[in-house]
């Protein structure tokens, strides 16, 4: 684990969004090989702006970041018997490190009984949780060097 | 002019220099990274160095908008003054702490950083599953130096038992880890010069 850690590529990409009355509703960050930080949500509730936020990271933010992956053994997983996604929305999470490359997609996922009663509860769980911790590092990130809200 | 060499000698690369310094700070040089293209947003390229093993439906689908959602081009960010190092945020400087106690406190935090400056903002996150930390806190300073100050003292500092380490958390240009110093080095005629810290 330390290993996949400290060294070898890496590069995440998660997209939670779904196509409405309000058009195409998204929210995506990515971290990219080389440090850059990309941050879009798209909402057409309300106002119609876009928000497209982008920063480098320090490597010691992307050693964090990979450290909450790995201790996540999300890589173990597979997304086979997660529930698909739908008209209500769908989740993307891809990620490269070290050897590995998963890109899982699943529908949006409201809460842990909608974990509980899936086929696959110990994965997605393990996704549900993840992801969250993600969005937190992510919004903590973003919200700190731009001052704004995110979502 | 006498006084030409004088200043040539100033601006030798073993000089002193305020970015020199961050760089050879970091704690966790990396291999040289290259250039990763998403198999989603790129196409299917991912043989980088070597086969990658492959996992799950994202492989199997293809949609038209992944191609177009990130890869626009008119994406925000705060100016820079070029070059590599710290970039300031908004209203201050970022620092990030990793190797903080599950059970670590608010408190715990602004007793060991706050000596350095007033902590603007404090992100003490937690893991939503088990509710304790998650391992790493944002500290934020107004002035440059305070941060810096508090990387100084603090990077493998112990706290609640645990080794802490302490870094800037952004930065003014890509991670190209160990080849920060050659590129910095290269591009230096046109920088004005560094005050000299010390501490």
């Amino acid at each position: 684990m330390a290993a996949e850690e400290d060294s070898g590529e890496f590069y995440l990409r998660y997209y939670v969004g779904h196509k409405g009355k309000f058009g195409h509703e998204f929210l995506e960050f990515e971290f990219r090989p080389d440090g850059k930080l990309r941050y879009a949500n798209n909402s057409n509730y309300k106002n119609d702006t876009m928000i497209r936020k982008e920063v480098f990271l320090t490597p010691a933010v992307l050693k964090e970041c990979r450290r909450i992956i790995s201790e996540s053994e999300i890589m173990k997983e597979d997304d086979n018997n997660w529930p698909e996604p739908d008209r209500v929305g769908r989740q993307e999470l891809e990620i490269v490190m070290g050897n590995e490359h998963i890109s899982f997609t699943t529908s949006k996922i409201g809460s842990l009984v909608d974990v509980q009663s899936s086929k696959d509860p110990e994965g997605l769980r393990i996704f549900y949780y993840l992801v969250q911790d993600l969005k937190c590092f992510v919004f903590s990130l973003i919200s700190l060097h731009f001052k704004i809200k995110p979502i | 002019m006498a006084s030409a060499d004088v200043e040539a000698v100033d601006f030798e690369p073993e000089d002193d220099d305020l970015m020199d310094e961050d760089a050879a700070g970091d704690a966790s040089p990396q291999a040289p990274m290259p250039k990763l293209k998403s198999a989603i947003t790129g196409g299917a390229s991912t043989s980088l160095s070597g086969p990658k093993k492959t996992k799950g439906r994202g492989f199997r689908e293809d949609d038209a908008d992944r191609h177009s959602r990130l890869a626009s081009r008119d994406f925000e960010s705060l100016g820079t003054d070029g070059g590599p190092g710290p970039q300031r945020s908004i209203e201050g400087w970022i620092i990030l702490v990793t190797g903080v106690h599950e059970e670590a406190q608010e408190d715990d935090l602004h007793n060991a950083f706050g000596e350095f400056g007033e902590i603007k903002n404090l992100h003490l996150n937690l893991d939503r599953r088990t509710g304790f930390v998650k391992g790493y806190a944002l500290i934020e300073y107004e002035k440059f130096e305070e941060a810096k100050n508090a990387i100084s003292a603090m990077d493998g500092a112990e706290l609640l038992t645990q080794t802490i380490n302490v870094d800037w958390a952004f930065s003014n240009g890509p991670s190209t880890g160990g080849f920060k110093r050659k590129i910095m080095r290269s591009g230096r005629t046109h920088r004005s010069r560094s005050p000299r810290r010390r501490y």
